[in-house]
């Protein structure tokens, strides 16, 4: 391989400013940058990160990392590179610039060559574990703790698995090519060996770019009816008060396995029962179109409600939540099938689909927003019959990066 | 089993099933009239714990219990391991609100194989609370212990146990005879000859009575301890743990009803306070029919017996003098479970005004009200 080039986009053989594994972003591309192969790239650089707000791509890859680093100068270097790399993957270019040397490993895995960036985003999150582990506050970081930040609570039917759970860093990279989405995570990984270790790992799916209207999860309901818009998922989702975070958003992520040979056998009408929605319109029941408002107050003859007191829709509608509103942003996964003991009556026990869905969420303020809301639906929830969480994190995202800049700047820097 | 649940209304538990069904009881029998379920609370308590079992109502105000509130407890933890559950929670009907009475440890000393909360739960006008343990420490019967009768005082603090060889897994919903100073507990115990789930049923489940004397702040003391029924049908099970006599009911001219799980009847022991030997199996009151798996058991106002299935989701009304079924009404219509609320039923509390009752729903870990 020494001294052969691939030629599409110049991989292996670009130039770049990277110094000693560690890279300014100056020499980052912006959003307009040509790569080849065509397509459309998500501007990296920005007040905000992207990855959150923008339209879900058809694939996530994300993964938790625990910190190795072992001061604020190693933690700083790797968001320097993984900064730097971020900026590059996502406008179509090899994580790494520089000559190949054949003798050492690749810059760049390669499995995106002739790939275009297929709107990959890379959004970073910082875990409870940046700023305190096991008490020891590693980085001088603990006082920046933001009081949002908090320590999810444990809900009712909680079944975490602790492989599946926390981090002191994550990195959701979205896109919309499976591999492009992997990649991406892949080489974030290699440039911070000896500074961070993988905790674990998330893949998912969505059908939101080809679906007519609103994208349906694997229970075969549309998702993400309620989903705020415009200016009120900005201030849904957005951190406003002074401070690292303003511009950022914190994420909540679950792992929710879905008992799908379960709910396969269930009447439809059951299903919306539960759902609290048509399954094919995705109406509100007692209303006719998706987007009708719900009426919550609509009894039948003997005084029950329409839309039942635990329809999955009923519990999390805002207007039922004291206005909290959360930016979902879910990716469906199917990871094979494995034993599992169903936790509700009739207890089914055998090899089941490991497939639900990797919920996510984005907020200004998670006791304000998923806690507020999910509280109550871990309770009441008729959808958890059907439902476990296997997995959680909460991360601070904090905002976007200026060119010259690296995430978490505002962090790592301030006094 | 009653007709499925129509395809427009019927659907989840509770809510809007009785719109579903609302006659399925016959005409002048209580269920008819018992129109609107209403979901009144979740039982988890802090810990985590799942699956409520028991209910009682508090008869009279003492330390952290407040008259007319609705104690709960929880047979698994948080993991929903059968025969863990350590919590008990009190629930106000007038506020809504739900606490958390009692959290017991894993292990008591005086309790052979730990803490696992069943349905025998009694309130004493006293503040003295006594509730059972089948306990487990894996959520099967492999590792069933013999389990107690754990005394908690009324702020919730275990003061005691009743353990001994005539105590094994005490498991029904008690009835008891409350004089203050004297009171008289029924209780079943269906642990004797259990084992890993695959075994044969067991003709060895017993009801016994306890009779404790009741000293003004003083703990409890066990006077007298009769076995008053014997023989019933019990049986380890891989799904819900352990099948035998659940339902015990007191009627005012001293018969005990007891709900015989096994044996899909209700039968009745006579003179059940003052027997000084046992009625066996004791006398059929009826069998078969509306039941399935009959389980907890309690007096409608109407002094009808309403006994919860455990085999799906109705709750059946019989008139205890002539034994007839007089109606069934779907409790709960879940359709995630087959029969429709097949395993979520369990306990059932007739409340102190006799206005309506409540039941559990072990699906949802909720307590519901119905009136």
């Amino acid at each position: 391989m020494n001294g052969q080039k691939p030629s599409r986009r110049g991989f292996f053989g670009m130039a770049g400013g990277l110094a000693g594994g560690i890279a300014t972003a100056s020499a980052a591309p912006t959003a307009a940058v040509a790569y080849e192969g065509g397509g459309e790239a998500v501007p990296f650089y920005g007040p905000r990160q992207a990855g959150i707000t923008t339209p879900m791509q058809s694939h996530i890859y994300f993964a938790a990392f625990d910190l190795a680093a072992e001061n604020r100068q190693e933690l700083v270097a790797l968001l320097q590179a993984w900064t730097m790399a971020s900026a590059r993957m996502s406008a179509g270019l090899p994580a790494v610039p520089g000559e190949q040397d054949g003798d050492k490993p690749s810059l760049d895995s390669g499995e995106a060559v002739g790939l275009n960036p297929q709107r990959l985003t890379i959004t970073f999150g910082f875990g409870p574990d940046l700023f305190t582990l096991a008490g020891k506050d590693r980085y001088g970081l603990a006082a920046k703790r933001p009081e949002a930040l908090v320590n999810l609570p444990g809900f009712n039917g909680d079944q975490l698995v602790e492989g599946l759970c926390g981090g002191a860093l994550c990195v959701q990279a979205c896109a919309d090519d499976a591999q492009v989405a992997f990649h991406a995570v892949r080489q974030l990984a290699r440039l911070s060996y000896g500074a961070a270790n993988l905790r674990w790992v998330q893949s998912g799916f969505c059908t939101g770019g080809k679906s007519k209207g609103t994208a349906r999860n694997l229970l075969g309901f549309k998702d993400g009816t309620m989903n705020p818009t415009g200016a009120t998922m900005d201030q849904a989702v957005w951190v406003e008060q002074p401070g690292w975070m303003q511009g950022g958003s914190y994420m909540v992520a679950r792992r929710i396995r879905i008992a799908l040979e379960h709910w396969d056998r269930m009447r439809v009408g059951f299903q919306e029962m539960t759902f609290g929605r048509s399954k094919a319109t995705g109406a509100p029941l007692g209303g006719k179109a998706e987007f009708d408002t719900p009426d919550f107050n609509a009894t039948d003859s003997s005084g029950n409600y329409v839309i039942p007191e635990n329809a999955h829709m009923r519990l999390a509608a805002p207007v039922n939540n004291d206005g909290a509103q959360i930016l979902r942003r879910s990716y469906s996964y199917n990871d094979g099938a494995n034993f599992v003991a169903e936790r509700w009556p009739p207890w089914h026990q055998g090899i089941e689909y490991d497939a639900g869905l990797f919920f996510q969420a984005y907020q200004k303020d998670p006791r304000t927003g998923f806690i507020r809301i999910f509280d109550k639906m871990s309770k009441f929830d008729a959808l958890n019959q059907f439902t476990t969480h296997v997995g959680s994190a909460i991360f601070a995202c904090p905002p976007g990066v200026t060119k010259g800049g690296y995430i978490g700047q505002g962090l790592l820097e301030t006094a | 089993m009653k007709t499925k649940p129509s395809t427009t209304l019927a659907a989840l538990s509770v809510l809007a099933l009785s719109a579903a069904w609302p006659a399925h009881a016959d005409e002048g029998a209580y269920l008819a009239g018992v129109k609107k379920h209403h979901l009144a609370t979740s039982a988890v308590p802090e810990n985590g714990d799942q699956n409520p079992y028991a209910m009682a109502f508090v008869p009279a105000s003492a330390g952290n219990l407040q008259q007319g509130d609705l104690l709960v407890d929880n047979f698994n933890n948080k993991a929903n391991l059968q025969g863990t559950g350590t919590s008990i929670i009190s629930y106000q009907p007038a506020t809504g609100k739900m606490t958390t009475f009692a959290t017991l440890p894993a292990t008591l000393p005086g309790c052979p194989g730990g803490v696992g909360l069943t349905t025998a739960l009694a309130v004493l006008k006293s503040g003295w609370v006594i509730v059972g343990s089948a306990p487990s420490t894996d959520g099967t019967t492999k590792t069933l212990g013999a389990g107690c009768l754990i005394v908690l005082d009324s702020s919730g603090k275990v003061a005691g146990t009743i353990a001994g060889p005539d105590i094994a897994d005490p498991w029904g919903n008690m009835a008891w005879i409350d004089e203050g100073d004297k009171a008289i507990l029924f209780v079943s115990n269906v642990g004797f000859g259990i084992g890993a789930p695959g075994q044969p049923v067991q003709k060895s489940a017993t009801v016994l009575r306890i009779t404790l004397a009741i000293a003004d702040g003083k703990l409890p003391v066990v006077t007298d301890k009769t076995v008053i029924g014997n023989g019933f049908g019990a049986q380890a099970d891989a799904s819900v743990f352990l099948i035998g006599p659940t339902g015990l009911a007191l009627g005012k001219d001293g018969t005990l009803y007891v709900s015989d799980a096994i044996g899909n009847q209700v039968v009745a022991i006579e003179n059940a306070a003052t027997r000084t030997d046992s009625a066996g199996t004791g006398r059929l009151v009826t069998k078969d029919g509306s039941l399935q798996r009959p389980l907890a058991m309690a007096f409608a106002p109407n002094g009808h017996l309403l006994v919860t299935n455990g085999l799906n989701g109705q709750a059946v009304e019989i008139d205890p003098v002539s034994g007839k079924q007089l109606g069934t009404s779907w409790l709960d219509n879940d359709e995630a479970q087959t029969p429709p609320g097949s395993g979520d039923l369990f306990g059932i509390a007739v409340n102190p005004e006799g206005t309506g009752f409540y039941y559990v729903e072990d699906d949802m870990n909720t307590v519901v009200q119905a009136q």
